[in-house]
């Protein structure tokens, strides 16, 4: 571990297809069930004509807990990529055990990802503004689209005053968010910090441009198999308590896991495709930062997209982080479950991975139809597989070629 | 363009989120927990679904529930839809 302080998670939140809640994630992922579907995304009046996609996307009575607590008018009030945001850190800050708690006023950070923002507020803002030619735009249009929104709607509402912003690197945004938390930890500006991210851009317009990029599946998800074509988007939050280890002790919260340190890099290549030695950087830095090289089985909890180029590249980045090690490496891609929260994806499965390691248990990537010689990896199919790991490591791996790798242990 | 009190109710209890039963004509803004920003986004409602535009800036400082729906009734009956 490269800071002085140690790292605790002490508490997790999650909402996406699978669920409200980590518990309801979990059963999930563990049991192979996909919250990918198809879907209709329809542009409205000023639109084409609507397609038909698949995608993973949250139920509708998501927000029904966070009006229950906060009054109805939050649902009116904040972009849906907020409202993830603050389902997510809700949960983790009650298992946690600190809402209320002084911490929160002057000694807690709060770090969260997002790749877009307010994309559903911007496209209805921009269907007045260019279909409906309206000159008027709604007052809170700006503050709902803005992509610190979320940490906004999230340090009002538990009153943290501490260091508080959001970080954007599209599909590694939680990633970072995870890694600057714990920095504020360890550098001593905060003892807690909430950290993780959410997405919401499963919108009609946004999903007409990951079309355009040729960055969807046909079908569905399918992380490092034979015959893949593309991810699946998502939609949802994941959030995170890390916490300061001797006073998470002290109190006698429940300890999830320990973040043990990253590996950032940048390709400085391309927009989209990524580079072998730029992912394998950052693999090598987390491995040097967790000790992960000198165990006997480490859980990859893979970016695993299910892109061709993308997944073909992990694992060859992973080969050569490893390489002359004999370390166990069984592989998940939960991405298949509950698609790409691109600024949430990170943190989701960070808690999955913590998840697993705690139940001695791999969930499965489904979807899987064959290996893909081109991927020498071991990925977990069919049902999931018992393991011993207490290591994990976690790849983020974004557009522009920004990468993050994190290790993890658990408690 | 014309539309209903009752029309009119329902949209209202729906933008500014409010239980539809507990409007009624005597009823303050305040205590119905209106703000301008719930007013706001009743009037970008409106624009859209019956066409008239209606600034905030044009309406009068009103007080109940009853006034305010009588001066939207009147605005949107009276105008023409915008296109």
């Amino acid at each position: 571990m490269s800071g002085g302080r140690r790292i605790a998670v002490t508490g997790m939140g999650a909402v996406s297809a699978l669920g409200a809640g980590v518990a309801e994630t979990w059963d999930a992922v563990r049991q192979g069930r996909s919250g990918i579907a198809p879907h209709l995304f329809d542009g409205g009046a000023h639109g084409p004509e609507p397609v038909t996609l698949p995608a993973a996307l949250a139920a509708d009575g998501f927000q029904s807990a966070l009006e229950a607590r906060m009054g109805r008018k939050v649902s009116a009030s904040l972009d849906r990529f907020a409202l993830f945001a603050l389902c997510a850190a809700f949960e983790a800050l009650d298992q946690a055990g600190l809402v209320g708690d002084a911490v929160l006023g002057e000694r807690t950070a709060i770090v969260l990802g997002h790749g877009q923002g307010g994309q559903e507020t911007l496209e209805k803002g921009y269907e007045r503004f260019f279909g409906l030619k309206s000159p008027r735009m709604h007052p809170a249009m700006v503050p709902k689209v803005m992509v610190s929104g979320g940490v906004s709607a999230v340090a009002m509402q538990f009153g943290v005053h501490g260091p508080v912003f959001a970080t954007s690197s599209a599909c590694a945004s939680s990633a970072h968010a995870i890694v600057q938390g714990a920095g504020l930890i360890q550098t001593g500006l905060a003892d807690v910090a909430i950290v993780g991210g959410a997405e919401a851009i499963a919108t009609p317009g946004s999903m007409s441009g990951w079309q355009a990029i040729h960055a969807l599946a046909e079908t569905t998800c399918r992380p490092f198999s034979q015959g893949r074509d593309g991810m699946v988007m998502g939609e949802g939050g994941a959030v995170l308590i890390l916490e300061d280890l001797e006073r998470a002790k002290s109190r006698g919260a429940t300890v999830f896991g320990e973040y043990l340190g990253a590996g950032m890099t940048s390709d400085a290549f391309h927009i989209t495709q990524p580079s072998l030695e730029g992912t394998a950087a950052a693999i090598r830095q987390a491995c040097t930062a967790g000790d992960l090289l000198s165990q006997e089985e480490v859980l990859i909890a893979a970016h695993g997209t299910g892109t061709p180029l993308n997944d073909e590249n992990e694992s060859a980045a992973l080969d050569a982080a490893f390489a002359g090690v004999a370390v166990r490496r069984p592989l998940i891609a939960t991405k298949s479950a509950h698609g790409h929260l691109i600024g949430g994806s990170a943190a989701m499965q960070t808690i999955i991975a913590l998840k697993a390691m705690r139940a001695g248990l791999a969930p499965p990537v489904l979807n899987f139809l064959g290996p893909d010689p081109n991927c020498d990896v071991d990925v977990v199919v069919g049902e999931a597989r018992p393991i011993t790991a207490r290591h994990a490591l976690l790849n983020a791996f974004a557009f522009g070629g920004l990468n993050v790798s994190m290790a993890f242990a658990t408690a | 363009m014309s539309v209903t009190e009752p029309e009119l109710l329902d949209l209202i209890a729906q933008e500014a989120i409010i239980d539809r039963d507990k409007l009624n004509r005597e009823a303050t803004l305040g205590d119905l927990g209106i703000s301008s920003l719930d007013v706001i986004t009743m009037l970008f409602e409106l624009e859209e679904r019956y066409g008239v535009v209606i600034e905030e800036a044009d309406m009068p400082k009103m007080e109940t529930l009853g006034e305010m729906v009588d001066f939207l009734m009147t605005r949107i009956n009276e105008q023409p839809a915008k296109s």
